[in-house]
């Protein structure tokens, strides 16, 4: 398993010209690249310059329509992935392909076979135990999946790619988009273990600082082109880095007007002592007290799964409270969500894809649903007018929305989320609820969105921002709550506490 | 990963055409494999299938009465089809058509029989129509509560209503509503003729083709042409979206099942008025089944159903021509319309997309 050290200046895996092409787009061309043992190659690049594409190609999903990969000095073919799993080549993906229902050693027992017939559940174990104490991934091996929260099945995803025989190869895939800023740590230390054990790691990230932290060397994508190249001796600068990932274009910082303290800010979303029940019936948050206010950003901040979901819904009457009052303007509110919408709610998903688009609608027909006002004509819906309020809309022109007649269901995750965001942000809403808006989109579209969030909220809308991006919530937030534990504590002002601060609250609440 | 989706769609815009043309060879694969498989079914029975299927087309459009005969079957066809169709595209399965159907019959044979008896054709037809779409509104309406109110899933409970509906119709033509002229045979008595459909000379074929026609046009315009249907389409595609959009999605699924009841219910006023003139307790026998299987080989398309719904006619006009020609039981097409429903339910998952 190991790879000795006089072998460190070959590189495992080397690629030459590798090409690839969707129809007449040319997703990756001629990337050249070299993954060396015991050092971590950091691949940055805005969402959609092709960082996907390349590492598919590497773990074989893709067949590289020209170029070279090369394993020891030899011409290798990795595709399907079963070959380039033989050949020492792991992946940890973004989504985890676990099962929920069967328990972690189950999980890895599927992964991981010796072949024989019989399933050796002891001996597994045992290996589990040892790798995970090596590398400080503590994962209890006779857990369920569904019990684990997300760090915890990364941590379980790492194992089992490091439980595969022969694995030399690791590439992690935006590992730390579902960390808190504890569990970052610990996982740049597992990476430098790993390194020091000779791993060749590959790192798909689009944070900066963690490149700075950790990399030895970095390979900028954009357009599906490299354009920068370095080696952390040649030194890596922060300024370098993101100019090569976001071309000529620079970046005009968030621009946020410090609110007036002073003036108190009329409440228009109020919680009292709500209690919320989940699912299976579990309760999920207790004696929450919640006020939202005009004019300001509201963040929540919390370890995913601790009831950011069902705090979102409740706020949109997709699910009531069990108990405790919920009022608007004054107003109690029961269940209803087009009684929400019609106070002045909107509410973009976590899950745009899952819960926003309609398969075999447009983007135009999308709009009508709690965006731009479903204008009667005759019997029927007035697209022409829908198409003008589009067209003329500067949210949806900030947010480079896609062209209004494509199908949703044919559109990038990026895309969907500009155009629920679009949507959302079209109808001025008096409440905003907003969930993780810059979840898988690059750097340039998230400053676009943060920057319209704070545009809206100055215009007088009380926005509720759920992120499990500290820095994005510090940026953004007038106040911040934190779900931890079944209660919702807060709010902190982002000037008085500090993101270690929060974090700590995030894992132990409080009290601890 | 966004790169290759933002790729496929621009792939969909450059080669439409081309991407359009792979799923209708798919559809005609699947519509032709059926009859090759049943080919090779009569073979071993000694019937030649070519022959078959050709004096199946030729008794369909070779003279009026075979034309009409198709077309009686098709009407019902159509209508328990729409009541499958429009359902389907709000989400909702309706398998209940069949039993929609009967008591719709059971309405309308009521009705007729006890208090349209002296009403002239131009008053009492509608009324009857109206009782016919009462009796399957209420049917469904038993589905539609039950889903709403007990969360129970509406496939089952409206299947399992079709049993109950068949008993009910029994019940009532062995009791309540049986004919006292009838030496105890279990049928109603006779409807007025004023309230019969008109017909068309030379052919069993009655008016009821042209109800029916006019039907899946209002369900098409509907659906494809209203805000209402706007919504029902959407709730149909992704109902969490519309749940999110403000959508009152039970009230729609309520309604949505009781309009499918309706179209039901009045194909068992059709065949009352149309054909029967009395209600028996095989009034109507199979057509929701054969409406389910129409709807789904429409791809719950209305006017697609219309299709679908003429080449189950002949399907069902050519078992006739079986039996009387090679001693096969008529039923037998069965066979074939199974094999059909197999394949498109085989090739829906795919041909979603």
């Amino acid at each position: 398993m190991k790879v000795t050290r006089k072998s460190a200046d070959t590189c495992i895996l080397r690629t030459e010209g590798l090409t690839k092409r969707f129809g007449s787009l040319i997703a990756n061309k001629e990337i050249d690249l070299e993954i060396k043992p015991g050092s971590i190659h950091a691949i940055l690049g805005e969402n959609g310059a092709g960082k996907s594409t390349l590492m598919k190609m590497l773990y074989g999903v893709y067949e590289p329509d020209g170029g070279k990969i090369y394993m020891d000095g030899e011409v290798v073919s990795l595709h399907p992935p079963i070959k380039a799993k033989a050949k020492g080549i792991g992946m940890v993906f973004q989504d985890f392909r676990l099962i929920p229902a069967m328990t972690v050693l189950d999980n890895i027992a599927l992964a991981v076979s010796d072949g024989g017939w019989r399933l050796k559940r002891k001996q597994l174990r045992e290996r589990i135990l040892k790798v995970s104490a090596k590398y400080g991934l503590s994962v209890d091996p006779d857990a369920y999946v569904w019990q684990l929260d997300l760090g915890e099945r990364q941590r379980l995803e790492i194992v089992k790619v490091l439980l595969v025989p022969g694995t030399r190869i690791i590439i992690f895939d935006e590992p730390t988009s579902v960390l808190v800023p504890q569990e970052v740590e610990s996982f740049l230390r597992m990476l430098d273990l790993l390194r020091k054990d000779g791993y060749g790691i590959v790192l798909i990230t689009h944070k900066i600082n963690e490149v700075l932290a950790c990399a030895d060397q970095v390979t900028v994508l954009r357009s599906g082109q490299i354009t920068f190249r370095a080696t952390r001796e040649e030194g890596l600068e922060e300024e370098a880095l993101i100019a090569a990932m976001m071309g000529a274009g620079t970046l005009k910082p968030v621009v946020k007007h410090a609110g007036d303290a002073k003036e108190e800010r009329q409440t228009v979303l109020r919680i009292e002592r709500g209690t919320i029940i989940g699912n299976h019936g579990e309760t999920v948050l207790k004696d929450i007290e919640l006020s939202l206010k005009q004019g300001e950003i509201t963040g929540v901040a919390g370890i995913s799964g601790s009831g950011q979901r069902e705090l979102a819904e409740t706020l949109f009457g997709l699910r009531g409270l069990s108990s405790g009052r919920l009022t608007i303007d004054g107003k109690e509110m029961t269940a209803d969500t087009k009684s929400f919408m019609d106070a002045g709610v909107s509410f973009v998903s976590e899950d745009p894809l899952r819960e926003s688009v309609i398969p075999g609608f447009t983007i135009l027909e999308h709009m009508v649903l709690d965006g731009i006002p479903m204008k009667p004509k005759r019997a029927g819906i007035d697209w022409p007018y829908v198409r003008r309020l589009l067209e003329n809309s500067e949210e949806a022109r900030a947010l480079a929305l896609a062209d209004a007649d494509r199908r949703a269901d044919q559109l990038s995750g990026g895309n969907v989320q500009r155009m629920v965001l679009a949507r959302a942000l079209i109808r001025q809403p008096k409440i905003l609820i907003i969930s993780y808006p810059s979840r898988g989109l690059d750097i340039g579209t998230t400053h676009t969105i943060q920057q319209q969030l704070v545009t809206l909220a100055e215009r007088g809308t009380a926005v509720l921002l759920f992120s499990e991006d500290l820095d994005e919530l510090f940026k953004l937030s007038d106040r911040l709550i934190v779900l931890s534990g079944k209660r919702l504590l807060g709010p902190y002002r982002p000037s008085e506490t500090n993101a270690a601060e929060i974090g700590f609250r995030m894992l132990k609440g409080e009290s601890a | 990963m966004n790169l290759q989706a933002d790729n496929i769609a621009l792939h969909g815009r450059t080669f439409l055409v081309g991407d359009k043309i792979k799923p209708l060879c798919l559809q005609a694969c699947v519509l032709l494999i059926p009859f090759v498989i049943f080919g090779v079914f009569l073979l071993f029975y000694g019937v030649n299938p070519v022959q078959l299927y050709i004096s199946m087309v030729r008794s369909t459009f070779g003279d009026l009465y075979g034309f009409g005969e198709v077309l009686l079957k098709t009407t019902p066809i159509l209508l328990t089809g729409l009541a499958a169709a429009l359902p389907a595209r709000a989400g909702l399965i309706n398998v209940g058509g069949e039993g929609q159907l009967a008591i719709g019959a059971l309405f309308s044979t009521w009705c007729a029989v006890f208090y349209l008896e002296r009403f002239p054709s131009w008053a009492g037809i509608p009324l009857m129509l109206a009782a016919g779409a009462l009796g399957g509104a209420v049917w469904a309406g038993i589905t539609a509560f039950l889903k709403i109110k007990g969360k129970l899933n509406e496939t089952i409970t409206s299947l399992l209503l079709n049993y109950v509906a068949t008993f009910t119709v029994g019940l009532f033509v062995h009791g309540l509503l049986k004919d006292p002229k009838s030496f105890n045979w279990p049928f109603s008595p006779e409807i007025a003729p004023a309230l019969r459909l008109p017909v068309v000379d030379g052919t069993r074929l009655h008016a009821g083709i042209a109800i029916a026609l006019a039907l899946v046009l209002v369900v098409w315009f509907i659906l494809y042409k209203t805000r209402i249907g706007f919504r029902i389409r959407v709730l149909g595609s992704n109902y969490l979206a519309a749940e999110r959009a403000g959508f009152k999605v039970n009230k729609m699924y309520f309604w949505v099942l009781i309009a499918a009841g309706a179209l039901a219910g009045i194909a068992g006023m059709i065949e009352i008025a149309g054909i029967e003139g009395r209600l028996r307790p095989t009034t109507g026998v199979n057509y929701g089944y054969l409406g389910f299987l129409a709807a789904w080989m429409a791809w719950n398309h209305p006017l697609r159903l219309a299709v679908s719904a003429f080449v189950l006619g002949m399907i069902s006009v050519a078992g006739n021509s079986l039996e009387i020609g090679s001693g096969l039981p008529s039923s037998s097409v069965y066979i074939l319309m199974a094999l059909v429903l197999f394949f498109m339910l085989g090739s829906g998952r795919r041909l979603k997309r």
